[in-house]
């Protein structure tokens, strides 16, 4: 033991220095890196899932984004194609509308010229009869006594007459 | 001559404390290790700085590398295995430093004697305080060869030592006893912590015959156990010591290179077989007995 030098007070002051380093280095080493250590991991795994978290919200939201365009998109489609329909209708009936007016225009023009054909037939039979009576007494005068000249005149009159009421009818 | 010496000098006795060279180096490293400590972790933050990038490599490199070993129980284990790998580390490297166990000084053997033996013999304190006057104090960083010339000058005045100042602690047999006997002690604790009274049955018991040898054989191999650890490390440490005084004696320039480069490959080593076989040491004891519940 002596020449091994193993003095037992020594070995007893050696346990007790490394049982105070292993205290020490424990409270001042071990302790506060392998804390910071696991702070350090905690903070990374946080930060990967919230920004895988993030990542995945973005693309809802994306995918949201989409769908309200392509939802405004069909939406003004939609109106544009109503308000070509209406305008269609509204072209139509009022089409319609004019039609029917011009045809009323067309109708009481039509009558309008007939009455007034009518009315200038009339007035010119009237005048030729008219006409007919003073040429008819000319000629006659020259002819015929006033007796015979008025009954066959009479008769020319009547013949007139009947042959205008006849027109009449016709037309 | 080259000074050669299986134990470690005592230099004084403070209040029957022998304090020896080696004694000394241990403060010294105590010292180193807890400065570095103290400056890797002063300013802890979750962006490191160099220093506690540094710490953080070493103590999460210790972890990862100690769990894969101890499973579980790392968180146990750790303090102690760890302490032990810096602590011996440290220690085998601050023994190869220049000024270790060349520097120092010459005392008369009779001054020796007086100093090792005080607390038995009881020497009267004016002869103490006398032999640590008449020392010649020469502290300096010479190799041996010097010292063999100091030595036969100093033999006029009667026979004298070189003492170093310094010795690698783990170069002296207390230390190394010390770190053998707290991990074989740590061991015993932590199978009783987490087995309780089950653990005493890897010593004793009384099932069958082979099971009462086995835990017999527990027994003897864990006594070994502390034998073991102390003289690997003493033994791997002072060898590498003394082959290098002897190459230092024999060619003291260039020629010690390679053999100071194999010397701190061998202290890592040293540290990394005591931390690693305590780990594995710690594992058996804590899973004594899980065969016989599977």
């Amino acid at each position: 033991m002596d020449k091994l030098g193993i003095e037992p007070t020594l070995l007893a002051a050696q346990v007790v220095n490394f049982l105070v380093i292993i205290f020490v280095l424990q409270k001042l080493l071990y302790k506060p890196i392998l804390t910071m250590l696991e702070k350090r991991r905690r903070e990374i795994a946080d930060g990967v899932e919230l920004t895988a978290k993030l990542k995945d919200e973005e693309e809802k939201l994306i995918v949201k984004q989409e769908k309200a365009l392509n939802k405004a998109r069909e939406d003004a489609l939609a109106i544009i194609e109503d308000a070509k329909k209406q305008a269609k209708e509204v072209e139509k009936e009022l089409l319609a509308e004019a039609h029917v007016q011009a045809a009323a225009i067309i109708a009481r023009a039509k009558q309008e010229a007939e009455e007034t054909h009518k009315s200038s037939k009339k007035a010119i039979a009237g005048e030729a009869i008219d006409l007919a009576v003073v040429m008819a007494k000319r000629l006659l005068s020259s002819v015929m006594g006033a007796k015979e000249q008025h009954a066959l005149i009479s008769k020319r009159v009547k013949d007139l007459e009947s042959w205008a009421a006849r027109e009449e009818k016709k037309s | 001559m080259l000074h050669i010496s299986l134990a470690a000098e005592t230099l004084w006795t403070v209040f029957g404390l022998p304090v020896s060279n080696a004694y000394i180096t241990t403060w010294v490293v105590m010292a180193i290790l807890i400065v570095l400590s103290y400056l890797a972790t002063r300013n802890m933050s979750v962006i490191p700085g160099n220093a506690q990038l540094i710490g953080e490599t070493i103590v999460g490199g210790l972890y990862d590398f100690f769990g894969a070993i101890a499973g579980r129980h790392i968180k146990q284990f750790f303090p102690i295995v760890a302490s032990l790998f810096l602590f011996i580390l440290a220690a085998n490297w601050v023994g190869l430093l220049p000024g270790v166990s060349t520097v120092g000084f010459y005392r008369s053997e009779s001054a020796a004697e007086a100093v090792t033996k005080e607390p038995a013999k009881e020497v009267k304190p004016e002869a103490a305080a006398d032999t640590h006057a008449k020392t010649t104090e020469e502290p300096k960083a010479e190799s041996a060869t010097a010292t063999a010339g100091k030595e036969e000058a100093g033999k006029e005045e009667g026979k004298t030592e070189f003492v170093p100042l310094f010795r690698a602690a783990t170069a002296d047999l207390n230390m190394t006893l010390a770190l053998a006997i707290v991990a074989v002690i740590a061991m015993q604790y932590f199978g009783f912590a987490n087995l309780g009274g089950h653990y005493l049955s890897r010593f004793i018991s009384f099932k069958d015959p082979i099971q009462f040898s086995v835990g017999l054989l527990e027994l003897v191999s864990d006594i070994s156990k502390v034998i073991s650890f102390a003289f690997r490390l003493f033994g791997n440490i002072f060898a590498g010591e003394v082959l290098l005084a002897v190459i230092a004696f024999l060619m003291p320039f260039i020629v010690p290179l390679p053999f100071l480069m194999m010397e701190l490959f061998v202290g890592l080593i040293q540290a990394l077989v005591f931390s690693m076989l305590s780990t594995a040491f710690f594992s058996v004891a804590v899973s004594h007995g899980e065969g016989e519940h599977a």
